[in-house]
């Protein structure tokens, strides 16, 4: 069988005070899936993304992304893993302030090996951005933002993205841009997570999983429950 | 894109980083100034030491409370009152002849000007001793006491025209009322005799109070060709330590050894006791000098500006670090989030670390010049002298701004790398 762009075997996270975030979930994603994680606030959604991302550590079992276990890389390890296979678009817009749109996306080919401001350029003109490259943050609107927080999550060219409320804050118009982003990255192969409360993105999804105090509440293909299609699915 | 970060961060967020450089340029003026006085003191303190101020005060026996020579006691013969001025010579002919700096026999006498009686102090003002097989040693008044202040001329030991020139000390000047280039007449037991005020002296010692003449003419006057009443001698001596003490409190408490090495270093006790040896009927005796007094206090005002200096740049750097402290932590985000799209711990340290360079250098610099200035200022306000400049403390300067900033800065930074990236990012 092919690996899996995500496995987790019986992860449980309990955050100090005992407030049990994640209760032992096991799924698996294959590579190329598009996922929207959903479920009422608190229930776990972030705290999933963060155990996939390595900012965090599971307190019981074993997440693995790609074949590799993320619990057994170094910190240093673990952000060359990092910025080499994940794209990471936050639930709020973290842009450097000081920093021109441009600019912060050229930091995270800085930090990933080399700056080339022409390919920094196009990623913010292929999310319909390259308009307002050389302004700072601050004088952008909330969906612009997060389009450059796409794009500097894109630019180095990762095969997962994980995504946090990509759309939490924006207008149905901004909205159907960002959608569209994800429709053209799915259709690249990308594997794609996101957690989101917006119905109609979640029904962009190829697969929901719904959690529920830390449980899977739900985990459906296009409305069929997993399990049942799976098979057809990763071929 | 490492320097476009630098300078966009150093350009776009300034009102913290200037508080930082801010703290940087006044600490650190703060600390070159007390060292600029520290140092301007050492280098006083020696320059007065070295100045040619008596140490040794040469008398006749008689006149000496009992002293002892190498540890015996010297046999008091009858004493005379006068010692002879011929003798001198062999100062420079003793052991010890090259730390011999300057000589100044004195003899003291009586006359009356005006119905009062006054004090006549003979001395060279400007004399050559010959040394064999060298150049004669030129010494004399005008050499000992650098620190008297002369107002008008100093007088020669042998004017032309035969007439007898003087300095008046000026307590007395003041009471006669007279003034450089006055003429006052003196009766002495052998008749009377007109004096020439060439100058008038300001000795801070009793000198202030006589009419200070040539010896030669002074002992004319008195009728003792040849004598002297004392000498000042300026030695160059190495400052007592514990041996000098040891044979201060007891002299046979000395191993053999111990005394060899005493009387092999120029102590002010081994000089003077060699130059006792050398000058028949003398007793030499260790003056302790005003200067040596100042000495101790001026090496406590050292001392004082360093400790100063040192309790400044603790502040200084305790500060800064404050500032840093706070201006990291308002960035802990952008630490995360550097961290999240993939940056290294020490990309983000050499960011952090290359900031804090750029404001302690900039600091550094700006205070090598205030540094200076305001150190030049606190030396002429304490000691009223001329400041010397310090290249070396300018150049020091910007690299304690580096040092205070890198200190202060390394502690929040390294905080701020192992935050719990995940609970920063996501707001819980
Ligand atoms: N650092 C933390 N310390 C303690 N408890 C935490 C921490 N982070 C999250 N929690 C708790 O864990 C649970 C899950 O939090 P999480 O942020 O994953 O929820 P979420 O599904 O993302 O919610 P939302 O939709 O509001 O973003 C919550 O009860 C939350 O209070
Ligand atoms: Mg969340």
């Amino acid at each position: 069988m092919e690996e899996a762009a995500v496995a987790f075997t019986e992860v449980s996270k309990v955050y100090p005070g005992e407030v049990k975030a994640l209760d032992r979930i096991s799924l698996r994603i294959p590579r190329g899936e598009w996922v929207a994680v959903m479920g009422p606030s608190g229930s776990g959604k972030t705290t999933f993304l963060n155990l996939l991302d390595g900012l965090d550590r599971p307190t019981s079992g074993q997440v693995q992304l790609l074949g590799t276990n993320i619990a057994d890389l170094a910190p240093a390890e673990a952000a060359v893993f990092r910025r080499e296979n994940i794209g990471l678009v936050f639930q709020q817009f973290y842009l450097i302030p000081y920093l021109t749109v441009l600019e912060n996306v050229m930091l995270a080919q800085y930090f990933h090996s080399m700056v080339d401001e022409g390919q920094a350029l196009e990623m913010l003109e292929s999310v319909g951005m390259g308009h307002r490259a050389s302004h700072l943050p601050s004088q952008l609107s909330g969906g612009e933002q997060q389009r450059a927080c796409i794009a500097r999550a894109l630019v180095n060219d990762p095969g997962i993205i994980l995504a946090d409320e990509p759309t939490g804050n924006l207008d149905e118009a901004n909205e159907e841009k960002v959608f569209e982003i994800f429709r053209e990255l799915h259709r690249g192969g990308k594997t794609i997570i996101v957690v989101t409360h917006d119905r109609v993105l979640g029904n962009l999804a190829q697969r929901r999983i719904v959690l529920n105090h830390g449980r899977i509440a739900e985990d459906t293909y296009n409305g069929n429950r997993a399990g049942e299609c799976t098979a057809s699915i990763v071929g | 894109m490492f320097f476009r970060l630098l300078a966009n961060s150093l350009a776009r967020r300034m009102s913290r980083k200037l508080l930082a450089a801010f703290a940087v340029w006044v600490g650190i003026s703060l600390i070159l100034a007390f060292l600029a006085v520290s140092i301007d003191v050492g280098d006083k303190m020696n320059r007065e030491l070295q100045a040619f101020g008596s140490n040794i005060r040469l008398e006749p026996v008689a006149a000496s409370v009992p002293v002892r020579v190498g540890g015996h006691d010297v046999p008091s013969t009858a004493p005379p009152a006068y010692l002879e001025e011929g003798e001198l010579v062999t100062l420079k002919r003793i052991f010890w002849k090259n730390n011999i700096l300057g000589v100044v026999p004195r003899l003291w006498t009586r006359g009356k000007t005006e119905g009062r009686e006054v004090p006549l102090l003979g001395v060279w003002f400007e004399h050559k001793i010959p040394v064999e097989g060298g150049e004669p040693f030129a010494t004399g008044a005008r050499r000992l006491y650098k620190h008297w202040k002369v107002e008008g001329s100093w007088p020669s030991d042998r004017p032309a025209g035969g007439r007898i020139s003087s300095l008046v000390g000026d307590t007395l000047a003041r009471k006669l009322g007279v003034r450089p280039g006055d003429a006052i007449r003196v009766t002495v037991p052998s008749g009377p005799a007109t004096i020439a005020v060439d100058g008038i002296a300001s000795t801070g010692g009793r000198e202030d109070d006589a009419i200070i003449l040539p010896l030669a003419a002074a002992q004319a006057l008195a009728g003792r060709e040849g004598k002297y009443s004392e000498a000042d001698i300026s030695a160059l001596t190495t400052p007592e330590n514990k041996l000098a003490e040891k044979y201060g409190q007891d002299p046979k408490s000395l191993t053999p050894a111990e005394y060899e090495r005493w009387f092999c270093t120029p102590y002010p006790g081994s000089v003077a006791a060699e130059i006792q040896k050398s000058v028949p009927g003398s007793a030499a005796r260790v003056v302790r000098k005003v200067s040596e007094t100042q000495g101790a206090i001026l090496t406590r005002i050292e001392g004082l500006m360093f400790l100063l200096a040192m309790l400044t740049l603790v502040a200084c750097g305790l500060s800064v670090a404050g500032v840093l402290t706070s201006a990291v932590l308002e960035r802990r985000e952008e630490v995360a989030l550097m961290q999240a799209i993939g940056a290294s711990r020490e990309s983000v340290l050499l960011l952090f670390l290359s900031e804090g360079a750029v404001l302690g250098l900039a600091g550094g610099l700006l205070a090598a010049a205030t540094g200076s200035f305001l150190g030049q200022w606190l030396v002429r306000a304490v000691f009223g002298s001329e400041p010397e400049l310090h290249p070396a403390l300018a150049v020091l300067s910007p690299f304690l701004g580096l040092m205070i900033v890198l200190a202060g800065s390394i502690w929040p930074v390294w905080q701020a790398l192992n935050q719990d990236t995940a609970a920063v990012l996501h707001g819980n």
